[in-house]
């Protein structure tokens, strides 16, 4: 991805590069089937509450435990809530913690690693060694805790998981700054007389936007992944909200009786990981050719 | 050599004493005691039960009397356990859930090194995308969605192993299986990537040309570069084997470390809380010098670094 200076080829180049990846992107069967169903069930989530043929925490106690029939698509819940409308609701949680987390993640990321990269030197070093140091720490049992003692709010949860996710991206970042500033076309943007901020943020950053993107679309997955085992601990989101991990507890509870209740969820959580996964691994090939190749 | 690991273990202690001194300040200014009912106790009993684990001292007293224990080995009383201290519970539950991280570990090396060396020799082919996808399968169904479905087929519809315990060796196949397939996926796709680069190199092209049999040139030529991204995984991967373990004990009913911690967390059983998380911390930083060290015994290459 070389730039140069010259801002018409800039422009050019740029155009060209992310042409070139969304072509083979598309030759990615797999990569298109998770991007389709990821901007599907992103569709679906946004109007849920109008298309959800029922209440998420209406109960029937009258009919309790019912299998999949023509009035409940997926059955009801042991007290007679519709499952598929509390999968609908649930896959809002989990994209929206998806969503959010990841973006915290992503901007103390891309900010750490970029400082850390284009400082250098023994500031660099210090960084990157907090970083290391905070990659040993149990933090699965902090956000447990944290989760237990300040109450079980959601933007705790965002907070907290955001804040686990952000060390991988700050050293991918890095690395790839460390590379780039030694580059020409720093060169010459230090010689026109940009500022230090000015070229981190208008050249360096644009230019490792590839990992960026390829590292943030195997974040999400992990970060929901974490909510839904939150979630399944009884420490994520709180019933009567659903979530998928919530559903999952509560299906694996009545599994005997009640497979159905186990089932789709699980179904829901494995496809939608699998959708992030497979896109992120198409992404990956298509922005960085000469790993596809091998 | 001696010196790294002497730096590091130096290195760990102010990390270990800022774990122990944020954990205990941060559920100590948390909302909410170890004896909150609902209902509402006597405020006398509820004082002489406060005085006697020492919760009515001011903060800091609390803090250098907890240190003081620590020095000297002891992690004190458990809050909700009355008649154990924090030590016997560690002790009686820290092998289980050793053992079982122990299973889980030789399951995911045995599958995933296996998956992703058959996987690397023929690239792109079906004996490349079978093991692939599964690997892939098993990254996207997490522990807890695999252990309820195996729990549901192989001990309940079809009867072939135990529900829950941890006993027989019939107890210990479906948990440790459980816990171990997000790992085995992952090796089989880290080896696959290291072995395909280590083939590429032309030692492999010379050893081959040297007539050395196919076997010989993958195990002792190729192998121990192509494991090198898999044991860089494995010291962080310990880190989430444990956090695996808090479901897959749930899940199973293991009276393990993990389960236990997970209940002292609900029941503020500060503590006990306290314990866990030091033993964790510990276990995890030897665990990542460990595979730090082995990396350097694998690769002279970055000793220098």
């Amino acid at each position: 991805m070389p730039n140069t200076s010259q801002s018409t080829y800039e422009v050019e180049q740029g155009q060209s590069l992310w042409k070139d990846a969304f072509r083979r992107l598309k030759k990615n069967k797999l990569a298109l089937f998770g991007a389709c169903f990821l901007i599907f069930l992103t569709g679906i989530s946004l109007i849920t509450p109008l298309i959800a043929p029922y209440e998420y925490d209406a109960p029937d106690y009258a009919l309790g435990a019912a299998g999949p029939s023509a009035e409940h698509w997926f059955g009801t819940d042991l007290i007679g809530r519709d499952l598929f409308t509390r999968i609908l609701y649930g896959g809002r949680i989990s994209l929206m913690v998806g969503f959010v987390a990841t973006a915290v993640s992503l901007l103390v990321g891309v900010l750490y690693g970029a400082t850390a990269g284009f400082l250098g030197g023994r500031i660099d070093s210090v960084m990157m060694r907090i970083v290391d140091i905070m990659y040993a720490l149990p933090f699965t049992i902090f956000v447990i805790i944290l989760m237990v003692f300040f109450g079980r709010n959601i933007i705790l949860l965002f907070l907290a998981i955001g804040a686990v996710e952000w060390l991988t991206m700050a050293r991918i970042v890095r690395s790839q700054i460390l590379s780039l500033k030694e580059k020409e076309f720093v060169e010459a943007a230090i010689s026109m007389g940009l500022s230090r901020f000015q070229i981190l943020t208008r050249h360096l950053i644009p230019n490792t936007l590839g990992p960026i993107i390829v590292y943030t679309t195997l974040t999400i997955p992990n970060v929901m992944l974490l909510e839904a085992f939150l979630s399944f601990l009884g420490l994520g989101v709180q019933p009567p909200m659903s979530s998928w991990g919530l559903l999952i507890h509560d299906g694996a509870d009545s599994m005997l009786e009640s497979p159905w209740l186990l089932i789709y969820p699980s179904i829901a959580l494995s496809l939608t990981l699998f959708s992030l996964n497979f896109l992120g691994d198409g992404l990956r090939d298509a922005l960085d050719p000469r790993v596809a190749k091998d | 050599m001696k010196k790294i690991v002497l730096k590091r273990l130096l290195e760990s202690i102010p990390v270990l004493w800022a774990i122990v001194t944020i954990t205990f300040f941060l559920i100590r200014l948390a909302p909410g005691g170890p004896f909150d009912r609902e209902k509402e106790l006597d405020p006398q009993i509820q004082e002489r039960i406060e005085a006697h684990y020492n919760l009515n001292a001011p903060l800091m007293e609390q803090y250098t009397d907890y240190m003081g224990g620590l020095l000297s080995g002891d992690f004190g009383p458990s809050f909700k356990n009355a008649s154990s201290s924090v030590n016997e519970l560690i002790a009686q539950s820290f092998p289980v859930s050793l053992e079982l991280g122990f299973y889980a570990l030789c399951v995911a090396l045995l599958i995933g090194l296996t998956a992703g060396i058959i996987a690397a020799l023929k690239p792109n082919s079906w004996q490349d995308y079978t093991p692939m996808t599964l690997a892939m399968i098993g990254i996207c169904v997490p522990n807890f969605v695999l252990g309820p479905i195996l729990l549901l087929i192989f001990g309940i519809n079809l009867g072939w192993f135990p529900v829950s315990g941890w006993e027989e060796a019939a107890d210990k196949v479906l948990p440790s299986i459980t816990l171990g397939a997000m790992y085995a996926a992952y090796i089989a796709r880290l080896s696959r990537g290291g072995m395909l680069e280590v083939l590429s190199n032309d030692f492999i092209r010379t050893a081959r040309a040297k007539g050395l049999s196919e076997t010989r040139v993958i195990l002792k030529h190729a192998l121990r570069g192509g494991v090198t991204p898999v044991i860089a995984f494995l010291g962080p991967a310990t880190a989430g084997l444990l956090s695996g373990s808090f479901v897959v004990e749930t899940v199973f009913q293991i009276p393990g470390l993990g389960k236990l911690f997970v209940e002292s967390a609900f029941n503020r059983d500060y503590t006990m809380i306290l314990g866990t998380v030091i033993l964790y911390a510990t276990l995890i930083l030897i665990l990542n010098l460990i595979s730090d060290l082995l990396l350097t015994w694998i690769d002279p290459r970055l000793r220098n670094a």
